[in-house]
């Protein structure tokens, strides 16, 4: 798998949260090569299952290490018809109106998609009230280029909206693109995936795609009841970053950073730690000290605890439409991730809690 | 030479060039070398001599220009801060794609914003300053953001032309390239007098262009054809609503540059309603043009200005209706047969 190409194509297509079906079946695609055996679960989660290359001694289970990234993404939806013809929006997941004044957009209507541009006020008509005031949900608006009534027949209450975003390559090996938060660490999983196949691994391997993450973690909630693993090892994109960034608050674009914090299992931390140490992979830890605001959260918590560690994937501007990661920390995750699985061999578990 | 292909043309004030270009060759295509100069700002003026030396001398002018931002420093992140050139509202800027630089140099660039997650009340509910707004084309450290963008390096929108909705186009540098796709269709217009076309420079920085050209033609009447501020959509009162794309081309009174000449407003009303072609009176006075300069250059002129609605006007994505940029040409047209009539 190219990364490049991967991101490209997959930050492109349609995922809003809770509207993941068609996104969860081109996944299943892309996974089906590289395990054994690739489903989506009545919650649009795709789960891939990678058996064990090495048989345990005395025919115990293998170890399951469940894999998460979260598939969906942060939209808007059209929440009325003005008069004028134009579409009043709200936010679909954590979404900052801020960044909206003169960007385009998709509107994803019964019949089709429909380009729309969110209207900005002339700097010629500006009060100086009006440049000191931020733009608030209630002051955007979609202008589809149509009259009401053309509007009207196509478009309904609660059609989801997208952004545009496309990937654009930046110095040093990074890219932007709408949407690299989280596709991006789908990106990790396949290519842990792909290294996985040169790798003998003991442990059962689950990749986990899940659903409606920007809500709150219920897609991993639920695939990590019904997968049941003995490991959690979630990977989402944290804050690099950024002018005016306090300090403490972020982490640099170009390494992996592992977290550490009360829900993450600090025995199995350390074991991630010697396996970045072993592999010369550098990592920069990031502090949560609860609530992380991952997958992680839920994946912990499912059926009876899960020990889980959580890798953060660094990435400017999260929740734009010009998120920046570092192609080479993407691969970097991957071969941290691809060697945690490796590494994890019966008895893993024998120092984890005394 | 088609409206994306101008559109998509990069050439902020004072660095027109690539438009430059392309303009000289049409002109030079279409009414000979000889009939085409440079002057000292960088306009290109066209001329078309009379066939009738009774008839007025017309200007017709546009501006190539278009509004964007301007390289003044890095940080120690690598992260380019910038100026406007023109007049740019800042929150139109956020979550935006940019092209830093021309020709081989160029390299794309995104303007961040911090997350929505680590902004404080007090961050989330202030308008974004041009100060906290940088350029990150991917530069490791300040050397290497300023060996890429020096001091002065001009950055532009990145937009792609799309059409959309029922004859709607989204772009940007609509202002004013609208004006010199109808300009450059204007070269072989119907008119027996002497007809001066300047494709000029700088308009969005203080008309700087159109005083030279205008001082240079010293024509009887300058009609500027512009792109000009719609206002229609969203919570806007009708008032300040200034004009509504698809009802045809702006013919102002007045603006923030010149007052039209009265007869000549009430000749251009005239012939649209002659002629058939939608048009509306700018219902509000906002912005200002090369009508102002061509006005008060050397001995004066009469002028009035005919303008394409644009939503959006000076952000990354400016909108109008297709319809108005051709009657935009068709009423010039009927203008220019008007004045044959006296």
């Amino acid at each position: 798998m190219d990364i490049l190409s991967f991101l490209k194509e997959s930050t492109g297509r349609f995922g809003p949260v809770g509207y993941e079906q068609a996104l969860a079946k081109w996944l299943k695609e892309q996974f089906e090569p590289l395990c054994d055996e690739v489903h989506i679960d009545a919650f649009s989660n795709v789960i891939a299952v990678k058996k064990p290359t090495l048989k345990p001694a005395g025919g115990a289970a293998p170890p399951k290490i469940m894999y998460v990234a979260h598939m969906d993404e942060v939209a808007l939806l059209v929440t009325a018809i003005e008069k004028d013809g134009s579409l009043r929006v709200r936010g679909m997941g954590g979404v900052d109106p801020k960044i909206f004044p003169a960007a385009t957009v998709t509107v994803h209507t019964e019949t089709g998609g429909l380009f729309g541009v969110i209207g900005a006020k002339p700097p010629h008509l500006l009060t100086e009230d009006d440049r000191k005031k931020a733009v608030k949900f209630d002051d955007l608006y979609i202008d589809l280029g149509m009259a009401a009534d053309a509007v009207k027949a196509k478009v309904s209450i609660g059609d989801m909206v997208t952004f545009h975003g496309g990937m654009v390559e930046l110095l040093n090996g990074r890219a932007a693109s709408k949407t690299m938060d989280d596709r991006s660490c789908i990106a990790v999983m396949l290519d842990a995936a792909q290294r996985l196949q040169k790798l003998q691994h003991a442990a059962e391997v689950i990749f986990c795609c899940s659903t409606q993450e920007e809500v709150g973690g219920y897609g991993a909630k639920v695939g990590a009841y019904s997968v049941d693993p003995d490991i959690g090892f979630v990977l989402d994109v944290t804050f690099a970053n950024y002018p005016g960034a306090k300090p403490d608050s972020t982490v640099p674009l170009d390494a992996p950073a592992p977290v550490c914090g009360a829900y993450i299992q600090h025995k199995l931390l350390d074991k991630l730690r010697d396996t970045a140490k072993n592999n010369n992979i550098k990592i920069n830890m990031e502090l949560s000290p609860g609530y992380t605001g991952t997958d992680a959260d839920d994946v912990q918590i499912a059926r009876d605890g899960v020990p889980t560690v959580l890798v953060g994937l660094p990435l400017s501007y999260m929740h734009t439409t010009v998120e920046v990661v570092d192609i080479e920390t993407i691969r970097e995750c991957g071969r941290l991730a691809a060697a945690f699985a490796a590494d994890i061999e019966e008895g893993w578990d024998k120092d984890l809690w005394i | 030479m088609d409206l994306k292909t101008l559109c998509e043309l990069r050439g902020l004030s004072g660095r027109e060039d690539a438009v430059r270009k392309a303009v000289y060759d049409v002109c030079v295509e279409k009414l000979g070398k000889e009939n085409v100069s440079f002057d000292g700002n960088g306009s290109v003026i066209a001329v078309r001599k009379a066939t009738d030396k009774a008839l007025p001398r017309v200007m017709l002018a546009a501006h190539m220009d278009e509004v964007g931002l301007v390289a003044i420093s890095a940080t120690d992140e690598g992260l380019i801060n910038v100026r406007t050139i023109g007049s740019v509202d800042p929150r139109v800027l956020l979550s935006k794609r940019v092209t830093v630089g021309y020709g081989d140099d160029a390299v794309p660039g995104v303007i961040g914003y911090p997350p929505i997650h680590l902004q404080s009340q007090e961050d989330y509910k202030a308008a974004p300053k041009l100060d906290k707004l940088t350029v990150d084309i991917g530069a490791k450290d300040k050397a290497e953001a300023e060996g890429k963008a020096p001091k002065g390096t001009h950055i532009s929108f990145d937009t792609k032309y799309t059409d959309f909705g029922d004859g709607f186009v989204c772009a940007k540098a609509l202002d004013d390239r609208v004006g010199v796709f109808n300009l450059l269709r204007l070269l072989d217009a119907p008119y027996g007098g002497e007809l001066i076309f300047a494709f000029t420079a700088q308009e969005e920085v203080g008309l700087r262009g159109a005083y030279a050209a205008g001082y240079r033609a010293q024509p009887d009447i300058g009609i500027a054809l512009e792109g000009t501020s719609a206002n229609d959509l969203g919570d806007t009162p009708d008032q300040f609503k200034v004009c509504i794309p698809g009802q045809g081309p702006c013919v102002s009174f007045m603006d923030h540059s010149s007052i039209a000449d009265h007869e000549l407003f009430k000749l251009v009303l005239k012939a649209g309603e002659a002629e058939n072609v939608p048009h509306q009176i700018k219902k509000f006075i906002a912005g200002g043009n090369d009508a102002g300069a061509i006005q008060r250059a050397g001995a004066g002129a009469k002028t009035v200005v005919i303008s394409v609605p644009c939503r959006n006007i000076h952000s990354p994505a400016s909108v109008c209706c297709l319809k108005d940029v051709d009657n935009q040409l068709a009423l010039a047209k009927a203008t220019l047969k008007h004045l044959m009539k006296g």
